[in-house]
């Protein structure tokens, strides 16, 4: 066992830590073999302090995380090493001793607010039932005391909204109600699992802030843990980024994005497709995927993929290591060599990614007032009203180019993607794909979110990518297996992948079979529904560059849905923001992010959370969740939640969607309006 | 807000429509003559006077339409018609005999559920323990028992060879107990064949109760539960169960109805004078009547206990509360 960090950090010296983990371990013993989530790794957390832990899937983050609470099975997990407690190691704790600590001592809030809460049961009663659990309160006190967190929270009407059940909750809700019922008995540590991650950029920024307000106001310590490092510049005062079940660097979050001393590090901080930094360089790639550890490590779990990896990096595992600035720590042998040398995953000339010229392009689809609305049924299956998830939109496609389209969940954006591809019925508008008299499937085709679930499991890889080539009588079985093979080159995967299956292929291979059999009727356009999202981040540049790749070869055009503005800013050439259904910004990227103009966009912009601590952070732009697309407001959709609404107008009358200047379209009322020369779009205004 | 979905009514009508207008047709589709209904096999000993004589009296020579909506008026109020055997009215039959597959049917249920549930719970909560495996194992085995096999092996143990219970009937004839004794009697005859249907239905309960278990504990709010500090117990009783209940309900109602198809076959084996028996009865003594009749209340009690489990359900999940 290895002294433990806090010893050598002087801001530890202060206080004695709130937590401190020593030597801790984490093993599951499985039928198949062992994995060995956490490997020896020693971190303190003080009070008061916002802690974030970092790291991609099977880092180890979130099974730390359960080993501090007691919450991981046991068997199959074995825990090693200690962890103290306000000097208490909880390891030896029996549960019915820990469970007196957690939601004490001790609060959770976890990633998916929408299966988090119970639904049986009223969300003033759980929230309630810790402080009948602790505090031997009775039902009613408990009540009372559940009204005034969820009106702590932010959750309008408080007192009569306890009586509700979660499902009657929105999801940014139901969040808030599982921070106060993670609140209720004031606890020193609050460990936040990926709270934010399952949430929209704009509700995500108010729970940040909600945290953050908490956190000063009770003077509470709080785990923060995510793979997002947008967020934790936003929120976090130290920083520790695991890898393979290991801590890599800690320290300050001003040095550690600033001053990085670990190549992971720096390798996830160039992945991230950023607001603000430049899309003329492909976005840089960490080779190869996060690997699960079978065996006791013997090198640098990072060793695999680093490009700084030479013989002294396998000998041994490296223990965390003083760097030049006090209290950071890098496990990095040759951090001192990255104190002088800067960047190493340097850009070269290869990288470079040209704007694309628009002097060849032709409209390869246009979309003219699509509207797509569906019946909302009761159980018994009559229609009791309509969801108007497309309400009139118009758009065209490019060849060659990229149309982005953001918005937060629920506003139509995958409808949209869908109905394109032909896999729903517009209700209303027309879709012209030009050039094309045969098949619309074999012209447009579409990328999934996630690559787990879209793909049927007992196919093998190769039947996967020809099928549309079957579906569409495309070839002969040998040319059509010179295909596939093709195919696989093209997206980056060895030829024998074609006889294996989707379950033996990590998120990001799989997205590349997605990839591979959405090109394999030679489509000319692909609609890419959050294809990266369900990816870790240093996979997520990959999966972006290849996607720019085939673009460039193939002239393909893209529609690219995303909620990720930084990764639509990559990607895209023109930007449609929708909102219920509508879109209400549209213009060319660079003049869309450098200068927003409808109200939406500027909010949406705002909370993308900046991946560098010294940003100071504004207070989240928008209140409130997304109004129902059942019932859209009056007016223009956007008035409820619009900070410079005009009452009168802006509540009683829909803006057109109209062009302010070249190229750029807006639909709002206080844009544009002293513009003599607008017009309306080509197509209809919007209704 | 809680009152009973119009539309979902609606469908309980039409069933009601289709199962009733069915019960009609059928007899008339079968081949041969309609009269076969009402005086079974013995038609072809009728001399034609008597059979004109019937045809009138039953109402077979009136328009189709005429016989639909006559039967309609009869089941609305009541006449289920005459039993061709015993000649009397088979509302009278059916309301001395449904008593008594009432008390088996109720006192299964009763029973399966009490031990199914309990038993499924236990099971999934120490998955893969030491419970948990000679259970299943146990409960797939009971299930594949015939029925009649069982009742004979508890008529054979109990009645024949113990001497403890009585092998047959609901009471015991021309004794004329009266109050605690004939509570007592009713009881000794009835436990053995309750017996026998709650061994049955037992397993399919335990099975749903269990897995309906499982699928809960590995929802992402038990985690939570055990996040806010509660005790195991309150995780098993405040969390778990409710939420795991609901399936069962649904099945226990399903399996409630099926009892009565059940008891024809366990009513015979111990000749308790229910309805089961009764359409044994009917069946080997070609008492058409006395058959359709039973078919209506066979499709009411799959309706009741339908209804029962609609409107459990609301309660017990309240995402399925209409809005």
């Amino acid at each position: 066992m290895t002294s433990p960090a806090s010893i050598r950090s002087p801001l530890a010296l202060d206080a004695p830590p709130l937590l401190a983990l020593e030597g801790l371990s984490i093993r599951f013993d499985m039928r198949d073999g062992q994995v060995h989530a956490v490997s020896d790794i020693d971190l303190s957390v003080k009070p008061g302090e916002v802690f974030a832990l970092v790291g991609e899937s099977g880092s180890g983050k979130s099974v730390t995380a359960l080993s501090i609470m007691g919450l991981l099975p046991t068997p199959p997990a074995i825990v090693s090493g200690s962890i103290r407690f306000e000097g208490q190691d909880l390891t030896t704790l029996r549960n019915r001793a820990m469970s007196k600590i957690r939601g004490k001592e001790i609060g959770m809030v976890f990633q998916d607010p929408m299966s988090s809460l119970n639904p049986v049961h009223t969300v003033g009663k759980q929230i309630g039932e810790s402080l009948r659990l602790h505090f031997g309160m009775n039902r009613r006190d408990a009540h009372g005391r559940a009204i005034e967190l969820l009106d702590r929270v932010g959750i309008p009407d408080a007192a009569s909204r306890a009586s509700d059940h979660p499902h009657e909750f929105s999801g940014g809700m139901r969040q808030r109600a599982v921070i106060a019922m993670a609140l209720a008995c004031d606890p020193k540590l609050l460990i936040a699992d990926e709270p934010t991650t399952a949430l929209d950029v704009t509700v995500q920024s108010q729970i940040v802030q909600l945290i953050r307000d908490l956190q000063q106001e009770r003077h509470m310590a709080v785990i923060w843990i995510t793979h997002d490092l947008g967020v934790v510049a936003e929120i976090a005062d130290r920083v520790a980024v695991m890898y393979g079940g290991r801590v890599m660097e800690q320290g300050s979050a001003s040095d550690v994005y600033a001053a990085t001393r670990h190549p992971y590090t720096s390798g996830l901080l160039r992945a991230i497709p950023g607001i603000d930094r430049s899309t003329a360089t492909k976005l840089a790639e960490i080779p190869g995927t996060p690997t699960t550890i079978f065996a006791p490590l013997t090198a640098c779990a990072f060793h695999h993929r680093c490009p700084m990896t030479e013989p002294g990096c396998t000998s041994s595992v490296p223990e965390l290591m003083a760097t030049d600035r006090p209290g950071h720590e890098s496990s990095c042998i040759h951090h001192e060599e990255l104190a002088a040398a800067g960047n190493i995953w340097l850009d070269d000339a290869s990288t470079i990614q040209p704007d694309r010229s628009r002097s060849d392009d032709r409209v390869i689809v246009t979309v003219e007032d699509l509207k797509v609305h569906f019946p909302i049924r009761r159980r018994s299956g009559r229609a009791r009203g309509t969801v108007r998830a497309v309400d009139g939109v118009n758009l065209e496609i490019h060849t060659g180019r990229t149309l982005g389209v953001v918005g937060e969940s629920g506003c139509g954006k995958t409808t949209l993607g869908r109905t394109l591809v032909g896999l729903i019925e517009p209700t209303a508008g027309s879709i012209r794909v030009d050039g094309s008299d045969d098949d619309t499937h074999r012209t447009i085709q579409m990328i999934f979110q996630d690559p787990f679930s879209s793909m049927n499991p007992g196919m093998r890889v190769r039947d996967v990518i020809e099928e549309p080539l079957r579906i569409l009588s495309m070839g002969s079985s040998g040319e059509r297996e010179s295909r596939v093979a093709e195919l696989l080159e093209m997206v980056g995967l060895p030829t024998d992948a074609a006889e294996r299956y989707p379950h033996e292929f990590s998120g990001g291979q799989r997205q590349r079979i997605a990839i591979a059999r959405a090109l394999a009727a030679d489509p000319q356009v692909i609609v890419c529904d959050e294809p990266v999202s369900a990816l870790d981040v240093s996979v997520q540049a990959q999966i972006v560059n290849l996607l720019r790749d085939i673009q460039d070869t193939h002239g393909l055009a893209f529609l690219f849905i995303a909620h990720d503005l930084a990764v639509v800013r990559h990607i895209s050439d023109e930007v449609a923001v929708m909102y219920l259904g509508q879109i209400v910004e549209r213009s060319s990227r660079d003049d869309l992010y450098r200068e927003p103009l409808h109200p939406y966009t500027k909010a949406l912009l705002a909370a993308v959370p900046v991946p560098d601590p010294s940003v100071s952070h504004s207070a989240a732009p928008l209140r409130g969740d997304l109004p129902s697309p059942s019932n859209p407001p009056s007016g223009c959709r956007f008035h409820t939640r619009c900070p410079v609404a005009v009452p009168g107008m802006c509540d009683t009358q829909p803006p057109p969607l109209l062009e302010v200047s070249s190229e750029r379209w807006v639909a709002c009322h206080l844009v544009g309006s002293d513009q003599p020369h607008k017009r309306p779009q080509t197509g209809g205004e919007q209704s | 807000m809680k009152r009973l979905d119009l539309s979902k009514l609606g469908q309980y009508v039409i069933v009601i429509i289709v199962a009733v207008t069915l019960n009609f047709a059928l007899p008339r589709l079968m081949p041969g003559n309609p009269l076969a209904l009402i005086a079974g096999v013995d038609v072809g000993l009728l001399t034609a006077e008597e059979r004109a004589q019937i045809i009138e009296d039953v109402g077979l020579n009136e328009p189709i339409l005429n016989q639909y909506a006559d039967y309609w008026v009869s089941i609305a109020t009541g006449d289920l018609g005459q039993s061709y055997r015993s000649g009397r009215p088979i509302k009278d039959i059916i309301a001395e005999r449904l008593p008594w597959t009432l008390l088996l049917a109720g006192g299964a249920l009763i029973i399966s559920s009490f031990f199914g549930i309990i038993l499924g719970a236990i099971s999934a909560w120490r998955r893969g323990g030491k419970a948990d495996v000679p259970l299943l194992t146990g409960m797939i085995a009971l299930q594949s028992l015939p029925s009649f096999w069982l009742g004979m092996l508890l008529i054979s143990v109990f009645a024949v060879n113990l001497g403890l219970l009585p092998s047959f009937g609901a009471i015991s004839p021309a004794a004329n107990y009266e109050g605690w004794e004939y509570f007592k009697d009713v009881l000794e005859h009835a436990i053995l064949p309750i017996v026998t249907l709650s061994v049955l239905s037992t397993p399919g309960v335990y099975l749903t109760m269990r897995y309906s278990m499982l699928e809960v504990l590995g929802e992402d709010f038990i985690r939570t539960a055990r996040a806010k500090g509660a005790s195991e117990r309150r995780v098993l009783f405040g969390h778990v169960t409710r939420n795991a209940i609901a399936p069962v309900v649904t099945f226990l109602a399903i399996r409630f109805a099926f009892s009565f198809g059940g008891a024809v076959i366990i009513e015979t084996v111990f000749s308790y004078p229910g309805l089961g028996r009764l359409v044994f009865e009917a069946v080997s003594g070609r008492d058409f009547p006395v058959m359709q009749a039973s078919f209506l209340v066979f499709t009411a009690a799959v309706l009741i206990a339908n209804l029962i489990a609609d409107l459990l359900y609301p309660i017990l999940d309240p995402r399925t509360r209409a809005a």
